[in-house]
């Protein structure tokens, strides 16, 4: 009966802790075998999201749906529904690899002969094999990340939440976690997945771009892209202010760009020396690109992706 | 069931990895008994071996209680990691894990105290077949009472570093006032009344009428085991209602049950 309905979809959701409002009315509908990205610095509040949507926290207000099943009601069927990936580790590190599969099998309550089936599969596609037999805290970063992949997937899930599950990992071995999730999405099988590594947010189907626990902007990573025009020229000069006021004086548009000034042109490559020859400050530094996602947050944000780093993890940016 | 089950199995597996700990975990028991047994029996007027043999079954209890309160600890690490997160987005229901808790540190506790039964001759108390087998049933309900205590406090709280130094607060005046070390009939009219609220006192009064017979008893037999099942009922249903909120804190609610 809930075959046609959406992955998730989330109404009007509000999450506060004691001062802190971490979710201000997220609306979220994401279709089954969609792979979907939130895309916001830490403390957006894309951890509070999953852990409403994982039935780990009760919403303030509004209501979350997994597959048509409401996460605060029907509570063991979502948690039968979905595998999310933490940002911590969350296997048990003494437990060699394999022990850590079976062991979620036997609490999703899944047939044994079923489980290490599709364990031997999943290690084997995530290149943990020869790894199998060791106990967890004996793997290298990479091979730990993919571990609480196959962690999460074994259970074989219908939505797959990842919330920051590359962290702290290095560019190949970030690489090589994605292709293997792109890999083992199969038909039926939605993936949302939470970063703010604006490249990794690339891959997926839809974005939405999440700031202090609202989403600013949601569409196809093209298309969000597509809302800027032309070219994105990024300046830092010795007096940003006095720059910015004289910009804009001249008609520039300039936009607050995390630190720094930006400019949306349609010809960057002409504006640019024109800018450096006019302009009453000193220009330290002067950068020239295609509009990034990027970008785009920082227009409808005017913060970066990586400004708030720092902030708790759960806080949800209330500066 | 097949979450209950799962719950103790991994518990179980961890504590075979563990299994060092049985050995560091006779020390304490071991020095109250022949050191502090043999230091206070000596000055006592029944002489040496009559306390040795008194304080024995409380320093049984001793070890089931710091063992089962220990196991419990790795509640409160999986929490400080991420595992127990993996654990509660897993739909085996909340009873299990708190049941499943309760039951493996209580098996652990067992375990610790069963070790501990071999030295029942040394400390003067003679065995018999009847004996040991009360004695074992009476240990599995108060090991299950004092890792109901274990994992109620476990349940509470988040930090590895908080947790052991807030046992010990709770623990140790459970222990002095259980009359595991004297007897409580002749302690001071306050001493008992205390006596009365504490859990681990029935405990104690239970392996003692188990292991001295029944002319020990402070408390009647019925009264123990009520006591001890309706702790453990309580304190586990406690522990249940704290996982079912999941990540779920909210000020003090975790640290302090008393403040909601």
């Amino acid at each position: 009966m809930h075959a046609d309905s959406p992955a998730v979809q989330v109404e009007g959701l509000v999450k506060n802790y004691d001062q802190v409002e971490a979710l201000r009315g997220i609306d979220l509908t994401i279709k089954t075998g969609e792979m979907f990205a939130l895309l916001g610095p830490n403390g957006a509040g894309k951890t509070t999201l999953f852990s409403i949507l994982a039935t780990l926290r009760a919403p303030t207000a509004g209501r979350a749906l997994v597959h048509g099943r409401d996460v605060t009601i029907e509570r063991d069927a979502v948690r039968r529904d979905i595998g999310i990936v933490f940002q911590e580790p969350a296997i048990e590190q003494r437990l060699t690899v394999r022990d850590n599969l079976r062991l979620m099998g036997r609490l999703y309550g899944l047939k044994s002969g079923e489980v290490n089936a599709r364990a031997e599969k999943l290690l084997g596609d995530l290149n943990l094999a020869e790894a199998a037999d060791r106990p967890a805290e004996k793997l290298s970063g990479g091979q730990r990340r993919r571990v609480e992949l196959a962690r999460a997937l074994v259970t074989d899930p219908r939505v797959l939440f990842l919330d920051e599950a590359t962290l702290g990992l290095d560019v190949d071995a970030r690489r090589s976690f994605w292709k293997h999730v792109r890999g083992l999405l199969n038909a039926g099988r939605s993936v949302v997945f939470a970063t703010h590594y604006m490249e990794e947010a690339e891959v997926a189907d839809r974005i939405a771009l999440i700031a202090q626990g609202k989403i600013v902007a949601l569409d196809t990573p093209r298309a969000l892209k597509a809302r800027l025009g032309g070219g994105i020229i990024r300046l830092q000069t010795v007096d940003d202010a006095q720059a910015s006021a004289w910009l804009a004086d001249k008609g520039y548009a300039p936009l607050p760009g995390g630190n720094g000034i930006m400019l949306e042109q349609n010809d960057p490559a002409g504006v640019v020396p024109v800018l450096l020859r006019d302009l009453p400050v000193k220009v330290v530094r002067v950068e020239v690109h295609e509009p990034s996602l990027e970008d785009v947050f920082l227009k409808l944000t005017g913060r970066g992706l990586v400004e708030e780093a720092g902030s708790g993890r759960n806080g949800g940016g209330d500066s | 069931m097949n979450g209950l089950l799962a719950i103790i199995f991994l518990d179980m597996k961890r504590f075979w990895l563990d299994r060092v700990r049985l050995f560091a975990g006779l020390l304490q028991p071991l020095l109250y008994l022949f050191v502090l047994g043999g230091g206070i029996g000596a000055s006592s007027v029944q002489g040496g071996a009559f306390y040795r043999s008194f304080i024995f079954p409380g320093v049984v209890c001793l070890a089931m209680l710091f063992t089962a309160t220990f196991a419990a600890i790795v509640i409160v690490f999986d929490r400080q990691v991420g595992f127990f997160k993996a654990v509660l987005v897993s739909p085996v229901s909340r009873t299990a894990i708190g049941v499943g808790k309760v039951i493996s540190g209580a098996m652990q506790a067992m375990v610790q105290g069963l070790i501990l039964l071999l030295f029942a001759p040394l400390a003067g108390v003679s065995l018999s077949f009847f004996s040991v087998l009360e004695t074992v049933v009476a240990m599995a309900l108060v090991a299950m009472t004092f890792s109901a205590i274990g994992v109620a406090l476990a349940s509470r709280f988040r930090s590895t570093t908080v947790f052991p130094i807030m046992t010990n607060a709770v623990l140790l005046p459970m222990f002095f006032l259980s009359g595991a070390m004297f007897p409580l009939d002749r302690a001071p009219a306050w001493m008992k009344k205390l006596a009365h609220l504490d859990p681990v006192a029935y405990g104690v009064d239970l392996m003692r009428q188990a292991l001295l017979g029944q002319t020990s008893a402070f408390f009647p037999l019925w009264l123990d085991v009520l006591v001890l099942v309706a702790a453990t009922c309580l304190l586990s249903w406690a522990a249940v209602r704290v996982f079912a909120r999941g990540e779920e804190t909210g000020l003090g609610a975790t640290q302090f049950p008393w403040r909601r």
